[in-house]
């Protein structure tokens, strides 16, 4: 064979090795690129300017807008087992992996989430005084009435019959309220979310037993509405928990979006929203049937980023003995065992105990019955049992 | 197998007489040399045929081939008949169908749409049968040439190996489109004939017309006609790697079967966005409202990836390759 030859066939090999170049690149270096580009000229802002500006902004109503809200979650969890009854788009597949959801907004009384699955999808429209929730899972259309006077309000709640309808709006009131004199603040303009130039916020607890690094939250340049909310824990540098938009347009969208009758064929059912939450409730991973007496017993110790909840439990009723009947009590039941198999024993001046680390959150179930939880190293929820 | 079109019947005794003093590596400059030393012979000149029409021509002889082959045709018959099955085993036991924990949903909507037949099949199909039709195709076209002895007298012709490449790969894609368009055109009729038609329910819950339906049954087809095309250039980098077309074959069936495994365990979900498989079934989008154009542009962006990656490698083993059968 020829020299030439040789090197003929070494430069044929140079297109699909450029070819698979190109590719790996187009995937990598994507953030790489935007990042490159993105100096967006952002008029610099302090985190109290941008906070206050984004609030009034708030204040003034969000405009007409919509786009795909990606949400990840990598929170470190034991493997989950598969629980029966619950696909893709259940509450307890929520607790990993990504998941989408397409949000259309044409005003206060005017919303439509769309949770889309394989070959299934299930829809939230709210239209003036109509909410029509829509599981094609189940062929089933339900027509949520409001209650009468208090419609305002419950048409804000309607979001929580869907289980990811966590917009990174929601989140941001949330987190805002936690920002206190043990958090450091600093403010970027540099970032870009959905191709959209924005502030970032970063706020770090101070306390070193925090489990969580930092939170960050991306505001929109223009309008200030939130974007993106990122969860980075201590023992990773990718986000344990991130929910924002991956593609955003504010103009109004199509009518079409906010009409919804109820295909021929289909179920149709009636229910009052409180029916409805009380329903989900359970499946949401929150607790119990009797979530609501639970919540009067809950104490906490500690304030600030390093909360711990105290809650009063027994083994039995996490592992879901003595629960009621049906897929969702099932569901809590086998996770909670699931959960409790990866437990490591502790003990302490309080007792002894079992907990369980995850990357944001560690749990400790005392022998004496009761649960500790907060985003914090065990070391603190074992010291904050010893608080009593 | 006659792999001997017209114009292969002329080279082929150029090429017999090329064969004796063989150096394997230079296969494709005997030919041409071969082409010249026959200068004397009454054939028609090579440029007398401009080269799109020249392209054309190996393209319908490719084709005409592929569709002649009673194994081919037998795929094509078997595909045909699954929504046969399925349509006739919903119309029978309808309404007994389980308790509908596992099976997916779509099944159920049939009975109330024929429409939903089509849809369904695909979907069904779209994880092996298309797959393991289509890589017996495509896994065969180069190295059941070289297999059974009639590659070199296709190399003899003055195509190039560059454009007998990209023959086969069209003669491939070909082959997919009519696979997955026989599987939609029988569960359309089946679906129609068996069951209810009219305005279709989408999954998010709105209604289309029907005719607006057909049409998005066509989208249907021609996105998982590309998913099989990418399955093909997959098959075809492989069929040139051997001689032997059952090992590129089962090569190409195994990859399927692996990436379907990796597909199904939860702690490799990173990866699945890079599998093939993860995007075959990702046609749902045309029955959602608005259209979720997103995720299938997304699914045609890899489709395009891997049908590059892997054509580029089966052009550089192949121009670069020793034919010595």
């Amino acid at each position: 064979m020829s020299i030439r030859a040789r090197r003929g066939r070494t430069v044929r090999w140079a297109v699909p090795a450029a070819a698979i170049a190109v590719i790996a690149g187009a995937i990598g270096a994507g953030p790489v690129i935007a990042a490159v580009q993105g100096d967006p000229a952002l008029p610099e802002r302090t985190a109290e300017q941008l906070l206050a500006s984004a609030a009034q902004a708030g204040r003034a109503g969000l405009k007409p807008m919509s786009g795909t809200v990606m949400q990840t979650a990598s929170l470190g969890l034991p493997g989950l087992p598969e629980v029966p009854g619950m696909g893709g788009s259940s509450p307890v597949a929520l607790l990993s992996g990504s998941h989408e959801l397409k949000v259309w907004y044409g005003g206060a009384d005017k919303v439509r989430f769309a949770l889309p699955g394989r070959m299934s999808e299930t829809d939230l429209i709210t239209n003036g005084d109509q909410v029509w929730l829509w599981q094609s899972d189940e062929n089933r259309a339900t027509r949520v009435k409001a209650g009468s006077g208090e419609r305002g309000e419950e048409a804000a709640r309607a979001h929580e019959a869907l289980p990811t309808a966590t917009t990174p709006q929601q989140l941001a009131q949330q987190l805002l309220r936690r920002v206190g004199a043990d958090t450091v603040v600093s403010v970027s303009n540099t970032e870009k979310v959905a191709d959209r130039a924005a502030y970032q916020l970063a706020f770090a607890p101070k306390d070193p037993s925090s489990l969580v690094k930092e939170v960050k939250l991306a505001l929109d340049g223009e309008t200030l509405v939130p974007l993106r909310v990122q969860v980075y824990a201590r023992s990773a540098a990718e986000p344990a928990f991130e929910v924002g938009f991956t593609s955003v347009t504010f103009s109004p969208p199509a009518a079409e979006n906010f009409t919804f009758t109820p295909p021929t064929g289909a179920k149709v059912e009636e229910t009052s929203l409180a029916e409805l939450l009380k329903e989900r409730r359970p499946e949401r991973g929150e607790g119990f049937e009797d979530a609501e007496k639970l919540k009067s017993e809950v104490g906490t110790v500690g304030e600030g980023w390093t909360t711990v909840a105290v809650i009063p439990v027994s083994e039995q009723e996490l592992t879901g003995q003595g629960q009621g009947e049906g897929s969702s009590g099932a569901g809590i039941g086998a996770i909670g065992d699931a959960l409790l198999k990866s437990a490591k024993p502790i003990s302490g001046t309080w007792g002894s105990g079992k907990v369980i680390q995850t990357k944001l959150v560690s749990a400790l179930l005392t022998d004496d019955g009761r649960l500790l939880v907060g985003a914090v190293t065990p070391e603190k929820l074992s010291e904050a049992a010893g608080r009593k | 197998m006659s792999t001997v079109s017209g114009k292969e019947a002329v080279s082929t005794e150029k090429a017999t007489r090329a064969v004796p003093d063989h150096d394997p590596a230079r296969g494709r400059d005997q030919a041409m040399t071969a082409g010249q030393a026959a200068g004397g012979r009454p054939i028609p000149p090579p440029r007398a045929v401009s080269a799109p029409r020249a392209w054309l021509r190996l393209l319908g002889s490719e084709v005409g081939l592929t569709f002649r082959r009673p194994r081919n045709l037998a795929m094509l018959g078997v595909l045909t008949v699954i929504p046969v099955l399925i349509g006739i085993a919903l119309r029978m036991f309808a309404g007994t169908g389980g308790d509908g924990t596992g099976a997916p949903m779509i099944f159920e909507r049939i009975t109330g749409n024929g429409l939903f037949l089509t849809f369904a099949a695909l979907s069904l199909l779209v994880q092996l049968m298309l797959p393991v039709c289509v890589a017996v195709v495509a896994g065969d076209s180069i190295a059941g040439e070289a297999g059974i002895g009639t590659l070199r007298y296709l190399l003899a012709a003055p195509a190039g190996r560059t454009r007998l490449l990209a023959v086969k790969y069209a003669c491939v894609v070909v082959f997919c489109l009519a696979a997955v368009t026989a599987v939609a055109l029988s569960a359309l009729l089946v679906g129609l004939l068996l069951f209810p038609a009219g305005p279709i329910t989408l999954l998010s819950g709105g209604t289309i017309p029907f005719l607006d339906g057909v049409l998005r049954i066509g989208v249907v087809v021609l996105y998982v006609t590309a998913g099989m095309a990418a399955l093909g250039a997959v098959a075809l980098a492989l069929s040139t790697l051997t001689e032997v077309s059952v090992g590129a074959i089962a090569s190409t069936v195994v990859i399927v079967i692996a990436a379907q495994v990796l597909r199904a365990v939860p702690q490799l979900s990173v990866l699945q966005p890079y599998l093939l498989t993860e995007w075959w079934s990702g046609f749902d989008g045309v029955l959602r409202d608005p259209v979720a154009i997103g995720d299938m542009g997304q699914g045609l962006l890899v489709f395009a990836a891997y049908a590059a990656v892997f054509c580029s490698i089966a052009w550089a083993r192949f121009t670069g390759k020793d034919i010595t059968a």
